[in-house]
This record gives C-alpha cells, sequence and structure tokens, in this order.
C-alpha cells in the first residue's frame, strides 16, 4: 500500500518519460491523471487510518543487511496528513501548469518524481531511506526552477540547492553516527526509527546530534536565520514550484523537527525549547515585518510562510499537547492556503505578467471571482475563526503559553502583524478603481482555475469548522510522541489546549 | 637454491594481457591490418582475462573455505590471490574495457600510433594489475612502473599537440620522481623491519614492538608521498590538472581510472594489512593529508573553467573521500568507492571526449551551453555521472560515500568526516555548475553527434551508477568478501 503510493507517481514519470516530446498535448493530462491515482490511494489511506493504532501499514524489507538498511515505511497520524496533502496539491500544481510550453515532457516527469520523493521522506521509518528521499527531493526541485523559473532562476535554484544541502550535510554525519551507536549497543548497525529511538545515548553526543538534525531541517523550513534561499527561491520558480514548495517541501522540515528531533532526542529536545522557540519566535516576528514592505506579491507570500512555520516550530517545541497538535494541523493548513494565495499569484501574473504590487490596483472590479478567493484564503491566512488557519494557530499560541509564555505572547503579534501585510497587500491590489489600461482588461477565473481552488477552498471550511476530522487521527500520535518524551526525561507535558477542553468534537 | 613453485593461475590475467600487447605489436608491424583486428585482439585479451579473474575468484573462495588462505600466497611470498586482488582486477579490466572503447575514435584516428597505444592499454593494465596483487613491495614496485612508464607515453598519445607533449613530460618527471621517492621508502621500511613480504611485515610488528622507529617513520612517510602522488591527493596533485588537460580526452578517463584503482588498492593493502599495527602513527598523516585532498580539490574545482580540470581537481577531493576510507580502515569500502568513481571517471571523460572531440585537449565549460537541447541522452547521462560522484542519493557514489563516511566515523574520526560531508557540499557547487550549463543556459553551435562507442560507454556508467545505487548489495557483498589477506 504504501510502496504503491511512491511507486505509482515514479513509474508515472517513467511513463510520461516514455510519450514522444511532440505529442506535447498530452503530457499535461497524463500527468494529472497519474496523479489522481496516487490522489485516489492517499484518499483511502485516509479513509482506511486507523487514530489509535500508531504506526500502521508497516512494511520492512532488508535492503542491504550487513548495514542494517531497509525499505521501512510506515504511516502514523502525524504523517498520514502529510501524505494526503502532497498527492493533493500535485494535480493542482500540474493543474496550474497550462503556461508552461517550453520541455513540457520533462516538467511532468520531474514533478511526478519530486511526489515520489516527497512522499517517500513522510513515509520512511528508516533514517538511511528518509535521507536517501529527503535528498532525492532537491534535484527534481532543482530543475523546476532553473529551467522553468523567471529570470534569475539559475541563482535561485543553485543556492536552494547549496543551502539545503549543507544542512543536511551534518544529518547525514549525525545519521551515521546513530546507526553506529546502536552498532556498539547492538551488535549491530541499523537505521530502523524503532530501533533508534531505544537507543540509550549519553546527554553530550545527544545534544550534538540534536544539533545536526535541527540544522538540516531548520535550513529546510526555513528557520530564522536560515531562511535566506527561501525568498529567492520562491520568487523565480513557476507556479507550481511555488507551490510545491511552500506546500510541501518546507514541511519536510518541520515534519522532521518532530518526527526525529523529538522523536530520537527527547532530552536534547527539552533542554532546547527555549533556543528553538525564541527562533521560531523571531522567524514569526521578521518574517512578518519584511513581508509588509515587499514589492513583489509573490515575495510577500513567500515571506509569509517565513512566519507561519514559525509557529509550527513553536507549537513543536512547546512540547504541550496542544501546541503540538496545532503544529502538525498547521502543516496541513498552510499548505493550503499558502499553496492556494501562490495559485492566484500565478493567475495574476499569467495575465499581467507582472507580480509588482505597484502596479497593480482594483482587480477587484474586473476579477471578483479571483480577488473573492484571494481574500479568502487571505482570512484563511491570517486566523479568522471558522476557518482552518485559526484552530491551528489558537492551538499553538494556547499550547505554548503554558511553557514558553512570554515567546507566546510575541507570537501572537505575528497574528496581528499577518492582518496587516496581507490586508494591506490585498488593499492595493484589488480595492478601488483599476487606473491603469492593461489592469482594466483582465479575464476572471476560467472553469479550469476555479476547479482547481475549489478544493482548497473547500478543504480550508471543513477543517475550520470541523477541525475533529484531522485531529482525531493527528492526536494520538502527537501525545505518543509526548508520552515518550515524559517517560525518558522526567519532564512534565502539560495540556492546556487539550482538545476536549477548548473545543466541541463532534466524535 | 629451490625453484620458486610457481601458480600459473595466480598470474594468467596478467601474462595474457601482456601476450595481447605483444600480439597486437607484432601482428601491426608484420601484417598492417585495419584498426579493428588490433581491437578486437585487445578486447579478446580483455576478455580471457576477465574469464580467468572469475575463474580466480571462485579457486578463492573455494580456499579461504577451506581455510588454506596461506596456499594463495605463491610465487615464495611475491604475489597473493586473494579477493583484494582480484576485485581489483576486475575493476582494472572493467575500466580497462570502458576506456578502450570510448578512446577508439581516438586510436583509430592516430593511424599506425594506434596500435601502440593499444599495445600501451595492455601494458598499463598488466602492470597495475600485478600491483594490485603484489605481496612484495619491490613486485609492487614494479607493477606500479610498468604501469605508469605505459601511462606516460599515452599522455603524449597526440604528440603533435603541445599541450598532450607538455602533458606527457610533466607526468613523467614527476611521476618518475614520485616513484624514486617511493622506492627509497620502501628501502626504509626494509631496512627497518628485514622484509619486503607485506604480509610478513604485518607479522614483523605483531611480534616486535619498535622503541625508536624514526627510519620507519621516514621510510612511511615517503610511501604516503609516492603513493599520494599516484593517486594525486594534495598536496602531491599539481600534475593532475595539467595531465589531465593535456592528454588527448579520450584516454584520460582510463589514464585517471586505472592509476586510482591500482594505487588505492596498493595504499590499502600497505597500510590495512602490512603496518596496521603502526596506525597510531600514520592515521594522524593519512587524515590531514585526506582532509586537505577534500577542501582544497572541492574549492579549487569551484572556480576552474575547463571541465577537464575540474574533473581533475574533483579527482583531487576524491582522493582525500577514499583516503577517509583507509583511515577509516574498511577496506571493502574503499573498494567499491574506487571502483565505482573509476567507472563514473570513464564515463566523464567519454562525454568530454564526444562534445570536445576525442584528440582535443581543452574543455571548455562555455562548450557545454545547452547540451541539454542538443543531445539530450548525453547531457542526462553525465548529469546522472556528475550527480554519482557528488554523492547524491539514489547513485552509487552515495552508498560509496556513505561507505568510508561510517567506517572512518567508527574509528573515532569525527572530525574527518564532518570536513568530508562538508566538502561534498563544496564539490556538489562545481557539479551543479555543469549541469547549469547543460540544462540552464542556451545552446550554441551545431548539434553534437554522438559516437556510438561514447554512447555505450556512458549508458553503462550510468547504469552501475544508478543500478547500484539503489541496489548496492551485489557490488557490496562482492567487495565485503574481498579481503586482503
Amino acid at each position: 500500500m504504501l510502496t504503491a503510493l511512491i511507486l505509482t507517481p515514479m513509474v508515472g514519470a517513467v511513463v510520461v518519460a516514455l510519450v514522444p516530446a511532440r505529442r506535447r498535448e498530452l503530457h499535461l493530462p497524463l500527468g494529472i491523471g497519474l496523479s489522481m491515482i496516487t490522489l485516489t490511494l492517499a484518499g483511502y489511506l485516509f479513509w482506511a487510518f486507523d487514530p489509535v493504532a500508531g504506526y500502521q501499514f508497516a512494511e520492512d524489507l532488508a535492503w542491504y543487511r550487513p548495514w542494517g538498511i531497509g525499505w521501512r515505511l510506515g504511516v502514523d497520524g502525524i504523517s498520514m496528513p502529510m501524505v494526503v496533502l502532497t498527492a493533493l496539491l500535485i494535480p493542482i500544481s500540474l493543474g496550474a501548469s497550462t503556461t508552461i510550453t517550453r520541455r513540457v515532457k520533462e516538467f511532468v516527469a520531474l514533478t511526478l518524481l519530486l511526489e515520489a520523493g516527497m512522499i517517500g521522506a513522510f513515509l520512511a521509518t528508516d533514517l538511511f531511506l528518509f535521507f536517501v528521499f529527503f535528498e532525492a527531493v532537491l534535484i527534481p526541485m532543482y530543475f523546476i526552477i532553473g529551467i522553468w523559473g523567471s529570470e534569475r532562476r539559475v541563482y535561485a535554484a543553485f543556492k536552494f540547492f547549496i543551502y539545503t544541502a549543507f544542512g543536511s550535510a551534518l544529518m547525514l554525519a549525525g545519521i551515521i553516527a546513530l546507526a553506529l551507536i546502536h552498532n556498539a549497543q547492538a551488535g549491530a548497525p541499523s537505521f530502523d526509527l524503532a530501533d533508534l529511538m531505544r537507543l540509550d545515548i549519553s546527554a553530550g553526543t545527544e545534544r550534538w546530534l540534536f544539533a545536526g538534525f535541527a540544522l538540516a531541517f531548520a535550513v529546510k523550513v526555513p528557520l530564522f536565520p536560515l531562511h535566506t534561499w527561501l525568498p529567492d527561491a520562491h520568487t523565480e520558480a513557476p507556479t507550481a514550484g511555488s507551490i510545491l514548495l511552500a506546500g510541501v517541501l518546507l514541511k519536510l522540515g518541520t515534519y522532521g523537527l518532530i518526527r526525529f528531533n523529538l522523536g530520537l532526542f527527547p532530552q536534547a529536545s527539552v533542554d532546547s525549547v527555549w533556543i528553538m522557540g525564541t527562533l521560531a519566535v523571531v522567524g514569526i516576528i521578521y518574517g512578518a515585518v519584511v513581508a509588509i514592505v515587499q514589492p513583489d506579491l509573490k515575495r510577500l507570500v513567500a515571506y509569509s510562510s517565513v512566519s507561519h512555520l514559525g509557529f509550527v516550530v513553536l507549537g513543536t517545541f512547546a512540547l504541550t499537547s496542544g501546541s503540538l497538535q496545532g503544529a502538525v494541523i498547521q502543516n496541513v493548513n498552510h499548505g493550503l492556503t499558502t499553496g492556494a494565495l501562490f495559485l492566484l499569484v500565478g493567475m495574476i501574473y499569467d495575465r499581467r505578467h507582472t507580480k509588482q504590487i505597484s502596479e497593480l490596483d482594483g482587480l477587484q472590479k474586473v476579477m471578483p471571482r479571483l480577488s473573492g478567493f484571494f481574500l479568502f484564503m487571505v482570512f484563511a491566512s491570517i486566523g479568522l475563526p471558522g476557518l482552518n488557519g485559526f484552530i491551528g494557530e489558537f492551538l499553538v499560541l494556547i499550547g505554548s503559553y503554558a511553557t514558553l509564555a512570554p515567546l507566546a505572547v510575541l507570537a501572537a503579534l505575528g497574528v496581528i502583524l499577518a492582518a496587516i501585510y496581507l490586508l494591506w497587500a490585498y488593499q492595493r491590489v484589488f480595492t478601488g478603481l483599476p487606473r491603469s489600461e492593461e489592469n482594466r482588461v483582465l479575464s476572471d477565473l476560467s472553469i479550469r482555475e476555479l476547479a482547481l481552488l475549489a478544493p482548497l477552498a473547500a478543504l480550508v471550511v471543513v477543517i475550520g469548522l470541523y477541525p475533529g476530522l484531522l485531529l482525531d487521527r493527528i492526536a494520538p500520535s502527537t501525545e505518543s510522541t509526548l508520552d515518550r518524551i515524559e517517560a525518558s526525561t522526567g519532564f512534565t507535558v502539560s495540556y492546556p489546549g487539550r482538545l476536549e477542553d477548548v473545543l466541541v468534537v463532534g466524535r | 637454491m629451490t625453484t620458486p613453485e610457481v601458480s600459473w593461475l595466480a598470474i594468467l590475467p596478467e601474462l595474457l594481457l601482456a601476450l595481447g600487447a605483444g600480439v597486437v605489436l607484432l601482428v601491426d608491424v608484420e601484417w598492417k591490418p585495419p584498426a579493428w583486428v588490433l581491437g578486437g585482439a585487445a578486447g579478446l585479451a580483455i576478455f580471457l582475462a576477465t574469464g580467468v579473474t572469475v575463474v580466480q575468484w571462485i579457486e578463492v573462495a573455494d580456499v579461504v573455505r577451506a581455510d588454506l588462505a596461506a596456499d594463495l600466497v605463491v610465487f615464495s611470498g611475491l604475489i597473493v590471490m586473494d579477493g583484494f586482488a582480484v576485485f581489483g582486477r576486475l575493476a582494472l579490466l572493467a575500466v580497462t574495457a570502458m576506456g578502450l572503447v570510448s578512446g577508439w575514435r581516438l586510436i583509430e584516428s592516430t593511424g599506425r600510433r594506434g596500435a601502440e597505444a593499444i599495445a600501451l592499454v595492455l601494458l598499463a593494465t598488466a602492470g597495475f594489475s600485478l600491483m594490485v596483487s603484489s605481496n612484495n613491495l619491490v613486485m609492487l614496485f614494479l607493477g606500479l612502473e610498468v604501469g605508469s612508464i605505459a601511462l606516460y607515453v599515452l599522455a603524449g598519445l597526440t604528440r603533435e599537440r603541445a599541450g598532450s607533449d607538455e602533458a606527457a613530460m610533466k607526468y613523467f618527471l614527476l611521476g618518475s620522481f614520485a616513484s624514486a621517492i617511493f622506492v627509497y621508502g620502501v628501502a626504509l621500511l626494509y631496512a627497518g623491519t628485514g622484509e619486503l613480504e607485506i604480509i610478513a611485515i604485518r607479522e614483523f610488528f605483531s611480534r616486535v614492538v619498535v622503541a625508536n622507529p624514526a627510519v620507519l617513520m621516514v621510510g612511511l612517510g615517503l610511501i604516503i608521498v609516492g603513493l599520494g602522488f599516484k593517486v594525486s591527493a594534495a598536496p602531491f596533485h599539481a600534475w593532475a590538472p595539467d595531465v589531465y588537460q593535456g592528454a588527448p580526452a579520450g584516454l584520460v578517463g582510463y589514464l585517471a581510472g586505472v592509476a586510482k584503482v591500482a594505487g588505492f588498492a596498493a595504499m590499502a593493502r600497505i597500510f590495512l594489512t602490512g603496518v596496521v599495527e603502526l596506525e597510531a602513527s600514520w592515521v594522524p598523516v593519512m587524515g590531514g593529508i585526506a582532509a586537505l585532498s577534500m577542501l582544497l580539490g572541492s574549492v579549487v574545482a569551484l572556480v576552474q573553467s575547463d571541465v577537464k580540470r575540474m574533473l581533475a581537481y574533483s579527482g583531487v577531493a576524491h582522493a582525500g573521500f577514499i583516503m577517509t576510507g583507509v583511515v577509516g580502515a574498511v577496506s571493502d569500502g574503499v573498494l567499491f568507492y574506487v571502483a565505482v568513481y573509476a567507472l563514473q571517471l570513464v564515463g566523464a571523460f567519454a562525454v568530454v571526449s564526444a562534445v570536445s572531440g576525442p584528440a582535443v585537449t581543452a574543455s571548455e565549460l562555455s562548450d557545454y551551453k545547452g547540451l541539454a537541447a542538443k543531445s539530450p541522452g548525453l547531457a542526462a547521462g553525465f548529469s546522472v555521472l556528475l550527480l554519482g560522484m557528488a554523492g547524491m542519493p539514489l547513485t552509487a557514489g552515495f552508498v560509496a560515500k556513505f561507505g568510508v563516511f561510517s567506517g572512518a566515523w567508527d574509528r573515532g574520526q569525527h572530525w574527518l568526516v564532518i570536513i568530508a560531508v562538508l566538502a561534498s557540499v563544496i564539490a556538489l557547487a562545481f557539479y551543479l555548475r555543469i549541469i547549469v550549463t547543460m540544462y540552464m543556459e542556451d545552446a550554441e553551435g551545431a548539434e553534437t553527434a554522438v559516437p556510438v562507442p561514447v554512447r555505450w560507454v556512458v549508458l553503462l556508467a550510468v547504469a552501475a551508477t544508478i543500478g547500484w545505487g539503489i541496489f548496492p548489495g551485489f557490488l557490496l557483498d562482492l567487495a565485503s568478501d574481498a579481503l586482503a589477506l
């Protein structure tokens, strides 16, 4: 089942590659069709997922036994939403790529490979396998930015690749070290996450390993001050690239922090809550302030990612029941809303060929439907109650107030700042009357574009009104992560923001 | 005096190769046949030598299973037919076959000199093959010289080009100098131990604790310098960029590949078998050279504008990575790495020879602009090879790096591993630079025609890179069975 989730896009990429390049009209529909198969499988996964069963659908095949590496897959409440989100965003990004006319075949094949890599990284329960997928994701993304991006694409692609590769280099050393510690304690090296979680690591070593892993994921998230690759990569990437970068790729970082840093190094995690929390909050405020002054709409959304993902990291390291659930659900929310915002910016760009806020005005009059969606996503992004962003930010803030109160207060500022930069941007771009001739003749959303946006908007509402749909599935896994930390460190996890207390969840 | 016992099987591959070289030369003088006849003869020699090596492999496995490992040391201790030698020889033969195929256009175009080139390639391989199976340091030196001298001449094959001439001269002068240093080191090691046989040296050190090892230390230092030169480790690498750039593109891959395989096999055998007891004294030196090679090679490669020079500096970095494995005492990791790297190198230079022409010496990065549009297959193949050299996951390069890094980490060389992973990222930057040029810049000039032999070599190298990247088990098992006695 899980193998099929990884293999279908991989096989799909080969199938697309086999279709001759001159039949260019076939590639995109074929790619969308193939990614729908994966989406169907992911939908089945969501449906068949048993919230209380922990890791499930597990697979374990030896890869190279003497090294203890294996094709080990499994899914729990932390990774399942990410897999579904990935499978959902791929057809949407492909559907948004009709403006790509050069080397369509390569583009579709690379996007499908990217999907395989991302899903693989979320499903891997073997550190070697995880690292393979984590790194393998870089290659298709590098080409997607570098070949189909805008003017400074080569620079942006290069910066993206080198930053992330530098981050993960030290994680590789950390993974090797863990396997060898297992070798010393159990007589054979192992990369199995379950084996490694049982290791008895000395405090000093644990701190170093934590740092190695945290660096890799912090670059990916990106956490201040390692974020500088992100605005460039986002701005230069084609629309599909931006959606996937924001929607899924960055989540590899936040997911990694939860899965590996909290999972493998409980003591070091407890010791570093203030450091990580502070970096997260600096990112929240910094990203928001910088977003306010961006002249480029796409860059603005990119900086808003820095800010929003700060909430996820804060929620992760506040180590409370509510905040961790908030972090996981905020991962999904950010993927939906920011993905949609990039999609909308891309649609504006396709029509008007500019992303400069100063050149756009009064679009509300000519494109009421696009403007409506934009405003809707802005509201979701700033956390309007009833929409999904509210749930995540609320859980994170209320949870982190218990352990990191000053940081939670500062983070709340981020919510206000988000309202400022997003609404101000909306005001400048959409309200008023279009002054220039170019802005007066733009066409509104087509059926195709509506079809791309509708599922995202629907999910924003569904999660906003009925968060239990996701939280019921997430909570058992986050609870067991926290239980482990509690058991192995003596740190007491507090439970403000426990679901039952703050929300009426339909069961 | 007794006659030394003769074990033909142990040296049959070398005999076949040398015989092939002789036949090629004589037939050429006598009948002046078309080039393909000579190539066929060389191919036959390589094929038979490979077959014999496979037989050796089975024999070795049988003997080891029967616990008669001492029987594998033959010719009164000159030659050892162990798994290590057999694996190294297989790698050498693979590189030779691919090197001849990818250099075929060059060999054909040099007319009468083509026969000499074929004969020299066979002789060089015979020499290096002898080197990987030597148990005696003088024997090892002889193999090294047979191989090296043939390579000096091959570097100057297109001698009417000034670059090629210069490369050959430089390679010859510095190479002989390094050989002299190496043999001096061997002499000092002999002075200190009274032994020339590597296994006997190991036994000597397990018996005797040398109180004042100054002579030995100098000897080992000189051996490191000599071998360091042959594998182009920093700071003994200065010849490599000039030679790689100057020598004809069609043969550089072969030249570099065999020298690396043999050099590292010898290094692993001497240091991990012979003087393994002295590791406290040589590990810091070797680790320092490894770190310097990785950093210097990666950083200097960043600023090169010639692809051949870039690959030369990347070779310096790779020498550092492989020496990390020697420091980590993982001889199987070293073998796996060097085998994979040599195949990728031959493939990469096959691409260079297709893009810039087989005889040409310079290969400007700008020649690669828009190669993806001009010949997509070649560009894709080159990209896979470059990513493999960079050690991206799903390529054999990653598995190889992983093997040597984990070995070194296990031996407590944490800093060396951290330097190594960081150097890998720096190295990634210049591999990407080539990929950027191929894929993200607009094409200039006409379509690049890819000769069929080059196509096959690149395809094979790519298949090995990806195949062993995803299913490394087979080759890793072979390498880990290939223990030195």
